[in-house]
């Protein structure tokens, strides 16, 4: 199995703030892969530290065995933050496009229709971002980050501020746009507060413990895949979300 | 429901409508009984008949000074414009600069106006000139408080596809500005015409704010009422003539 992400013994001080202690784990090819732990924990910053967009004190980060600077100019890194961060003077469809408009790939206009289909918007394309519910809009941001074809995908809380329906909703279609045929991401690193919602999507959860942040445990998430809604009744499923419950205790 | 938002719509343009003509007949009213002297305060209806037997000549310096009012907005504009994308790309330009800008900024533009002359000459120049140095100021601190004000995260997305400068610049600066400017914009083009008024007050030969000086030296206070009724004209038409604009290039602002 190939190593996508590999953190080794990453540290991280905001000034004298130590907030980042000794992170170590690999994210593998094909792996879905969460990271838990108490609100303002530093999760973000994590995961922003994979994603080239913070740097850290001290450790190594590599990414496919090369350099995070190397990966993010080589655009391998699809991003979807906690809101959804869609332009507003741009249309749904536009606002897919324009990962391409950056990377001067305008001539694949047939991708962001049919991202658009996958995440079933294509009566949409059309509309504004105000124009969209919450969930619509997250969907929107999730087909953008697919646009140019990155093979890491790094979701911030995607659906932290959604209502409880349309999480589990959006949970299954993430999953089952991964496992698309034209998808192009090897591995989803994902950042979240609601531990079922770990159990659910992953193969491996990282359960952190606050101030200073560490690894507590690395809970390995043995549930068959493709995951559907009836696992969630399952003995296993719900041993395990006691599991990282007690973890985070 | 929709009938219900016409009421409302109805209610809101009706009620100022009323009251003003409220305003005006008690106006009237007090001036007919008082017998106040016509040279302090003339009655409504004098004015109004003044103002519609004068209106093309009233139409005309109306005009001059939305001219200059609006040639000096645009050159102001333009100029505030590339300022503040200046000002926003290099820090040490802006600390050099700031108190220059804020010092022209105090400075009341009637205190100015005297030298625009000597410079600009007392044709439309000078009021033009006066008219780019009041509306300056709303845009270019708008400006670069627009360039500026952007989503942390929105940054972070432009990083991740491993954007350039100029294409944050291109697609996530600017167009984040645009509301920020167009509210300067409204401001600096009711100013605008102020300057334009208050450099024809320094001398002119045309223009509103020669008609309000001239009907004050010969105590013509119908006159001077017309033309005042003009200038507010000529400021409100220009700001709606903005918020149209607005309107249609900030779609995506609810106003």
């Amino acid at each position: 199995m190939k190593t996508i992400i590999s953190l080794k013994n990453v540290e991280k001080y905001f000034n004298s703030l130590h907030a980042l202690k000794n992170i170590t784990f690999d994210v593998n090819e094909g792996e879905f892969v969460s990271i838990i732990g108490p609100s303002g924990c530093g999760k973000t910053t994590l995961l922003k530290i994979i994603g080239g967009l913070t740097n850290f004190s001290k450790g190594s980060v590599t990414i496919e065995s090369g350099s995070v600077e190397s990966a993010l100019q080589g655009r391998k890194f699809g991003f979807v933050f906690q809101k959804p961060v869609l332009l507003p003077w741009r249309n749904v469809l536009e606002n897919i496009q324009l990962p391409l408009e950056i990377l001067d790939r305008r001539n694949a206009s047939e991708i962001p229709s049919k991202l658009l289909k996958i995440v079933g918007l294509e009566k949409f394309e059309n509309f504004y971002p105000n124009e969209l519910s919450g969930g619509m809009q997250q969907r929107v941001s999730i087909a953008r980050a697919l646009s140019f074809g990155p093979s890491i995908l790094l979701m911030d809380e995607p659906f932290g501020s959604l209502d409880e329906i349309t999480r589990d909703r959006l949970n299954l279609e993430l999953l089952r746009i991964w496992r698309e045929e034209s998808s192009t991401i090897s591995s989803i690193t994902f950042v979240t507060h609601s531990v079922p919602e770990s159990v659910f999507m992953s193969d491996k959860v990282i359960v952190l413990s606050a101030r200073p942040v560490a690894v507590q445990q690395i809970v390995d998430i043995d549930l068959l895949r493709p995951r559907t809604s009836e696992i969630k009744y399952s003995k296993k499923y719900l041993e395990l979300v006691q599991c990282i419950r007690k973890i985070l205790k | 429901m929709y009938k219900k938002n016409i009421k409302i719509k109805l209610k809101r343009t009706l009620t100022p409508v009323f009251v003003s003509l409220g305003v005006l007949v008690i106006w009237e009213f007090i001036v007919s009984i008082t017998n106040y002297p016509e040279y302090l305060l003339p009655r409504p209806i004098v004015i109004f008949s003044a103002l519609i037997a004068n209106f093309n000549s009233l139409l005309y310096h109306t005009g001059i000074t939305l001219f200059e009012a609006m040639v000096g907005f645009v050159i102001a504009n333009i100029l505030a414009f590339f300022i503040a994308v200046i000002f926003t790309h290099s820090k040490t330009i802006e600390a050099g600069f700031h108190p220059f800008v804020i010092a022209l900024q105090t400075t009341p533009i009637i205190a100015m106006a005297p030298l625009l002359v000597l410079w600009f000459g007392s044709d439309i120049g000078s009021k033009i000139a006066a008219a780019a140095l009041v509306s300056f100021f709303p845009t270019i601190v708008n400006g670069v408080k627009g360039l500026e004000t952007i989503d942390e995260e929105a940054l972070d997305l432009f990083k991740s596809f491993s954007a350039t400068r100029r294409q944050i610049f291109a697609k996530l600066r600017l167009p984040n500005s645009l509301p920020f400017f167009f509210q300067a914009l409204k401001t600096s083009a009711a100013l605008s015409v102020i300057g334009a008024i208050v450099g024809e007050f320094v001398g002119a030969n045309r223009g509103i704010g020669y008609i309000i000086l001239t009907s004050t030296y010969h105590m013509e206070t119908v006159k001077m009422f017309t033309a005042i009724i003009m200038s507010a004209v000529a400021g409100m038409l220009f700001f709606g003539i903005v918020s149209i604009i607005e309107k249609k290039i900030v779609f995506w602002q609810k106003f």
